[in-house]
Parts: C-alpha cells; sequence; structure tokens
C-alpha cells in the first residue's frame, strides 16, 4: 500500500516532480483532486475548501465571519436590534455586507470541522487503496505515522517560485511576489491551525530537497530511488 | 491568430452530421470508440435515438439545465463539431466534452477557441466555479490543447480509462474561475 507525499511551497515543483515520482514508480496521481473530493463529500463548491489552505485570514475576514454570526443569531431570535451593535446592523448597505462575505457561492464559509473531517476521509481512502503520489493538501500530516508511507518536503528560493508564478500565471515580478509571499504565509497557517505542525520541521519527513539545487528530473530520480528501498524493506514504517 | 467559433443551439441537420462525423474510425477512435454494439459511442446521447425520437426526447436533451449540448459553427458559417457542459450546479462545476468532428480542421486550434468559448460561457454567463475535463492517455493532442489553455493536472489515474480490450491511464484536469481570466490572456497573447 505505499503511498508517497510530497509537500512544499507555491512554485517549488511538487505537482511536476510528483507526476513523474507517478509515472515511474507506476502510481496514481492525486493533486487538487483531494480537495475536489472533499468539496463533494461536504457539498459546497471547491472554492470554500482551497480558500481554507490558500486564503490567509485578515481582519476583514474575521469581521464578516462575526458580522455573518451575529446577523444569523439576531435573524433566529427574532429580534431586529442586535445587542452587539444596536438597532441599525440590518440597515448596514447590502453592498458593503456584501463586499464582506463574498457574494459568489463559491466563496461560502465552511467550518474547520467538515474542511478537516472530509480532508481526512479522502486522503485515508487514498491512503486504504494505496499506490498513490500525493501533493500537499495536508497529506502528509494526515497520514504521518501510518506504515508504508514516505513523506517528501520540498524547498526552494524565493526566485525559483516567482520565476513559476510568472511563467505559468502571467504574473509581473511584483505580482509573484507578493502572491508567492501570501500563499506561503496561508500555507504555513494551514499547517499550524489545522494540524498543529510546523511545516519547516525536518522530523516530519523522511527527507528534504532543495530545489534551488537540483532539477525536477533529479528531484524525482531521488524519491523514487529512496522510496523503493524503504518500501522494499520489511517492518520498515514512517 | 486563432479561428473564431460561435456556440449554436444544435438542429436536427446538426445531430445528422455529428452521426456522420462518428461514423468514420478516425473521429470515434479518438472520442469514445464502439459500444459493444458496433455503433460509435457519443457523450451524454445517442445521436439516432434523437432524431427517431419525438419533440419530448429533443427537450430531454437539448433543454436540459444540467447539460448544456452545443453546435460549433466556424466564422464562415459551417458546421464543424459539437461543445458540451455537464453540470452539477450545487458544486457550481461542470465537466467539459469538445468534438471537433471535421477532420480537415484538427491541428487548426478549432478544438482550442471551441474550449475557450464554452468556458466563457461556463464562467462568465452560467458563474460556474470549475471545469474540469477528463482526457484519456492516447488523447495527447488533446492532453496538451487543454494544459495549453491552463487546466491542470488534479490527478492521473492508472488504467481507468476502457477502449475496447484495452485499459489507458486518464488525467483529470481542472480550471478555476479565479484561474481562468489570466491564463485566457496569456493564451490569447501567444495567438498574435
Amino acid at each position: 500500500m505505499p503511498v508517497i507525499t510530497i509537500n512544499g511551497p507555491l512554485g517549488a515543483g511538487a505537482v511536476s516532480i510528483g507526476q513523474m515520482v507517478a509515472q515511474q514508480l507506476e502510481m496514481n496521481f492525486y493533486d487538487r483532486l483531494i480537495f475536489t473530493q472533499a468539496a463533494r463529500l461536504i457539498g459546497t463548491p471547491v472554492g470554500a475548501v482551497i480558500a481554507k489552505e490558500q486564503r490567509v485570514d485578515r481582519f476583514r475576514d474575521r469581521l464578516g465571519r462575526f458580522l455573518q454570526t451575529m446577523l444569523e443569531r439576531s435573524a433566529m431570535s427574532g429580534v431586529s436590534g442586535e445587542p452587539y451593535f444596536g438597532r441599525g446592523i440590518e440597515n448596514l448597505p447590502p453592498e458593503t455586507f456584501m463586499e464582506m462575505m463574498g457574494e459568489n457561492n463559491a466563496n461560502r464559509q465552511i467550518s474547520d470541522k467538515e474542511f478537516i473531517e472530509a480532508t481526512e476521509k479522502v486522503v485515508k481512502d487514498i491512503y486504504e487503496e494505496g499506490n498513490a503520489v500525493i501533493i500537499g493538501r495536508g497529506a502528509n500530516a494526515i497520514l504521518e505515522n501510518m506504515p508504508g508511507t514516505f513523506h517528501v518536503a520540498l524547498l526552494a528560493p524565493l526566485e525559483v517560485r516567482v520565476q513559476t508564478l510568472m511563467r505559468r500565471e502571467n504574473y509581473t515580478r511584483e505580482e509573484a511576489e507578493s502572491y508567492g509571499a501570501e500563499l506561503e504565509q496561508a500555507h504555513e497557517n494551514f499547517f499550524r491551525r489545522f494540524f498543529n505542525y510546523n511545516f519547516y520541521d525536518p522530523t516530519h519527513y523522511h527527507m528534504m530537497l532543495n530545489m534551488g539545487q537540483m532539477s525536477p528530473e533529479a528531484a524525482a530520480g531521488v524519491i523514487v530511488h529512496a522510496s523503493s528501498d524503504i518500501f522494499a524493506v520489511p517492518g520498515v514504517t514512517a | 491568430m486563432f479561428p473564431q467559433v460561435s456556440l449554436t443551439a444544435p438542429t436536427r441537420d446538426d445531430v445528422e452530421r455529428l452521426m456522420g462525423w462518428l461514423e468514420d474510425d478516425e473521429v470515434n477512435t479518438s472520442w469514445y470508440g464502439l459500444g459493444d454494439d458496433g455503433q460509435p459511442l457519443h457523450a451524454g446521447y445517442v445521436p439516432s435515438h434523437v432524431l427517431e425520437g419525438d419533440e419530448n426526447d429533443w427537450d430531454r436533451v437539448f433543454n436540459d439545465d444540467n447539460r448544456k449540448v452545443f453546435a460549433v459553427y466556424s466564422s464562415e458559417g459551417e458546421h464543424i463539431g459539437e461543445a458540451q457542459l455537464v453540470i452539477e450546479w450545487p458544486l457550481l462545476e461542470a465537466q467539459a466534452f469538445i468534438l471537433v468532428g471535421r477532420k480537415d480542421l484538427w491541428h487548426h486550434h478549432y478544438g482550442t477557441i471551441s474550449l475557450v468559448s464554452l468556458l466563457d460561457h461556463a464562467f462568465n454567463d452560467l458563474g460556474l466555479h470549475r471545469i474540469w475535463v477528463d482526457v484519456p492517455e492516447y488523447n495527447k493532442p488533446a492532453l496538451d490543447m487543454v494544459e495549453h489553455i491552463g487546466f491542470v493536472v488534479e490527478g492521473h489515474f492508472r488504467k481507468a480509462h476502457r477502449r475496447g480490450d484495452q485499459w489507458f491511464d486518464s488525467y483529470a484536469l481542472g480550471l478555476l474561475a479565479e484561474e481562468y481570466p489570466r491564463r485566457r490572456s496569456r493564451l490569447m497573447e501567444s495567438s498574435v
């Protein structure tokens, strides 16, 4: 039932390396499909699930959620004047409220519990089936102590990640640097919040690879070689 | 430069032409192949059944909120293919299908621009959030095309797609509404 997880910041090359590893070891490959399956379980557009991993929780978002909760409570109790704000919160201009909450259903908030339960179920189902390479999505944390797993982290200098984003997303350098920094922050927050886990702690992984020092092909070769050795030794677990 | 196409509601003549295209081995081999009865397979409906059926049968296929079927026409007014969206409204997502039936137009970017037109409709008019495609490994031109447009491989499954007696790998690729504008603009810039 070997399962390899590959984790890394956006632009480090985890997806292309993961595909090469999956091809060489004849394994299934899972990337964003983890979240689309989790979204299906919850019954929500995938954007709501991706937001849990990729959105930096700004004050504005927290305020929006707070306001939503208060308004829902107010509506349920039939009280028009909200105790936290007094009378008049119901008169908040709709465009202001929609802007804060995100008017697209794809951006609807799902609870942390819904998110983590669905993601864990999808990842564990893939693990039970075995023979898979999984990219990110907390799979390494969810499967951290499971037998038959091999966990890899990628590191990459900012410049490597910026170049990837500029090429792939048509960003200017400034946009790529800003977007990359925001996503990295979100990535770290994601692991801390949902798994109480420092993404950069090497003790969580079998190996960490510096993508500033090797090509994606070389990294794939290293992972294939190392994982084949580990999976071939009876009794060796992650 | 990309050619121009338009998506329109299919007519009976369009469905008849589609049947003709699917009878061509080269076309149906790159599409869904032949069924156990030796007849070409198609996505979502059986063209001959629709043509033989009544108005209700027609409406069930072509006026379905969960499956949008379009005939693809070139700027010269010629029918060249079919585009479909199979929509799951609660998830705001849809699977996309593109068939260019006119073999003489293959490799002239008609598939690309047909899919772009379908994506414009899906994201801009229908407000969908994710469009995905399922591409078998033997259809390398289709895989290259959707990656060129900006779809990303979300999953790759070993021996998941059966054609005849053989099993092939299958790629699931997706594109999100927020990713589309930049990737579309990069694609259009590349065609100038």
